[in-house]
């Protein structure tokens, strides 16, 4: 196990309090899960996620991630439209584990409402409410 | 609180992933992953620390009466088709049952000599299985001493084809692993005041008991020694083990890989309901078609009363490697959607994946080229009604609902049972016996 120093959170993605990150670009807010999670959850063997063109409210859940200790839920940090998925997954879903923040992205999605990112998390309030549940 | 094995500060060193089991704060996996961790005791090697679990030695002149009044294996019938006695050096699984003949616990039973025997139970069980045997002592004069060694005693599992090279490097007399050394048999012991210590010793100076056991089933050895040794044998197995592609492995790995050899997690897979109707019968002494035993033990006539009723547990195979998450919600359920019992245990072997209708693994002989295993959903089904193998059903959680295939073996092509002569460095294999 890492120690929370040794994990990469980089400043320039929202947290969620399921530990699921959101990048804002151009319009469309990328989402994977972070170093945290990826940690936790060991080898990821299978990922399900939805399809292009489905639509989840804020905290609805939008798939599921496997790994060799357990399911876990994904849940949409931001709501909206989904307008891609990480096809690499299939295949690879160690890509997660690998890059979490990079290769490993889950979805992108097309938010109803752009400044909901702001509700979530910087990096310095996530690192403390890790802290506070360890 | 949870307790720590000594090697507790170097799995951290090592940035294991740590979780509770059985009362232990345990090693789940290492940086490198159960995945990887799963192959290489099929590949290489892999070693465990699993000095959680427990040990007591019974002594005494009326031990075996007490064993074969406790025990579900009749220790006069266990060696071999032949069914020859349990004699020094040799090792046999069994069961602790109530009257009800419910589980208490499992056991690998170890022979040291006529009044002396080992045996290994699970972690946290030492005294509950010390208790229950000192309950059955009445009668027997000179009452057996049972002795509870968890605390005194070390263990490590160094599992996987790699094992006899890894070891031949690390014993004072590899020349040993050329002599007779079967499947459940052992060798040496950790105890100044045994007959069997000195015969054999690492590199190191650590005197160990060498058993040809595991719970992966692959091949490798259990040794036992004194906790103060562990850390210094676990530097010594790494170190020559490393490039034979031995890695420190963890519990998920252990579970999954014990799961595919269909080995029964005690509590879980056997528990409080008849130890009958399930996969591992070898450990019951059925006398033949008659349905009788061939002895009498401790929960012999719950069993045979529940023979062909109650409850029938069974492996199963997915068709791919998802799974479900095992809880008391966790349904098994027929074709017309009736709930015909519980899942208790659900894993990825990721060793193993569908060719067509069948199974095969990465040590299967005839795989196809380039085959690379996704990995197969297994595990164990307890259902209220029989089934056919082949049969399919369904296991569901809250999440998902996944088919999967009735079967009476899991992971083909397992290593355990190789003979250790096909397994030595080609030096010691020159002089070893090819039958043994």
């Amino acid at each position: 196990m890492k120690e929370i120093s040794e994990l990469l959170f980089p400043d320039d993605v929202f947290y969620a309090e399921d530990h699921e990150w959101a990048r804002l670009d151009g319009g469309v807010i990328t989402v994977g899960i972070n170093d945290y999670a990826q940690d936790q959850l060991g080898d990821i063997v299978y990922v399900e996620l939805p399809r292009v063109g489905d639509t989840f409210e804020k905290g609805e859940e939008f798939g599921t991630v496997e790994s060799v200790k357990a399911v876990s839920e994904l849940y949409m940090p931001v709501g909206g439209e989904i307008v891609a998925v990480n096809t690499d997954l299939e295949d690879s879903p160690e890509l997660i584990n690998q890059s979490p923040y990079g290769d490993g992205w889950l979805i992108k999605v097309k938010p109803d409402d752009e400044t909901e990112i702001e509700e979530l998390m910087d990096k310095e309030t996530y690192l403390a409410m890790l802290k506070e549940e360890d | 609180m949870s307790k720590q094995t000594p090697l507790y500060d170097l799995h951290l060193s090592l940035k294991a992933q740590i979780a509770e089991f059985g009362g232990y704060e345990m090693p789940l996996w290492y940086p490198s992953g159960a995945r990887r961790e799963h192959l290489a005791v099929l590949t290489g090697a892999g070693l465990f620390d699993t000095s959680h679990m427990a040990v007591i030695h019974v002594s005494g002149p009326r031990v075996f009466d007490l064993l074969q009044h406790c025990l579900t294996k009749d220790l006069d019938r266990c060696i071999g088709k032949s069914r020859l006695p349990l004699s020094p050096g040799r090792a046999a699984y069994g069961a602790f049952l109530t009257p009800e003949g419910h589980t208490i616990d499992d056991t690998v039973i170890s022979m040291l000599d006529e009044e002396n025997f080992m045996l290994v139970v699970n972690a946290g069980m030492g005294a509950t299985i010390t208790n229950h045997l000192s309950s059955e002592t009445e009668g027997l004069s000179p009452a057996p001493a049972i002795e509870n060694l968890s605390d005194r005693m070390g263990k490590l599992d160094l599992q996987g084809p790699k094992s006899a090279i890894i070891l031949a490097s690390t014993l004072e007399k590899p020349e040993i692993l050329c002599e007779p050394f079967p499947f459940f048999s052992f060798k040496g012991h950790f105890d100044e005041s045994s007959p069997l210590y000195g015969d054999v010793r690492l590199s190191d100076g650590s005197h160990i008991l060498l058993s040809r056991t595991g719970y992966t089933g692959e091949f490798g050895f259990e040794l036992y020694m004194k906790p103060v040794r562990l850390e210094s044998v676990w530097r010594l197995l790494m170190k020559e083990g490393e490039r034979h592609g031995c890695i420190p492995c963890g519990l998920a790995a252990r579970d999954s890989l014990r799961t595919g050899a269909v080995l029964p997690l005690s509590h879980q897979d056997i528990g409080d309901w008849p130890f009958i109707n399930h996969p591992w019968e070898q450990a019951l002494p059925f006398a033949g078609d008659e349905g009788g035993f061939t002895k009498t033990f401790i929960g012999d006539e719950a069993l045979l009363r529940n023979r062909g009723k109650g409850f029938f547990t069974y492996p199963f195979a997915g068709f791919d490697l998802r799974k479900v998450q095992v809880g008391p919600d966790t349904a098994a359920v027929n074709s017309g959607g009736r709930r015909i019992g519980t899942v208790l245990t659900c894993v990825t072997d990721v060793a193993i994946d569908r060719e067509g209708t069948r199974i095969i693994s990465i040590n299967s002989p005839d795989r196809p080229e380039g085959f690379r295993p996704k990995g197969l959903c297994c595990g164990f089904v307890r259902l209220t009604e029989p089934a056919k193998r082949g049969a399919i059903i369904e296991i569901k959680d809250g999440r998902r609902s996944l088919p999967v295939m009735i079967m009476d073996d899991l992971r083909p092509d397992r290593t355990a049972r190789r003979p250790i002569s096909s397994m030595l460095p080609a030096d010691l294999r020159r002089s070893a016996d090819p039958n043994k």
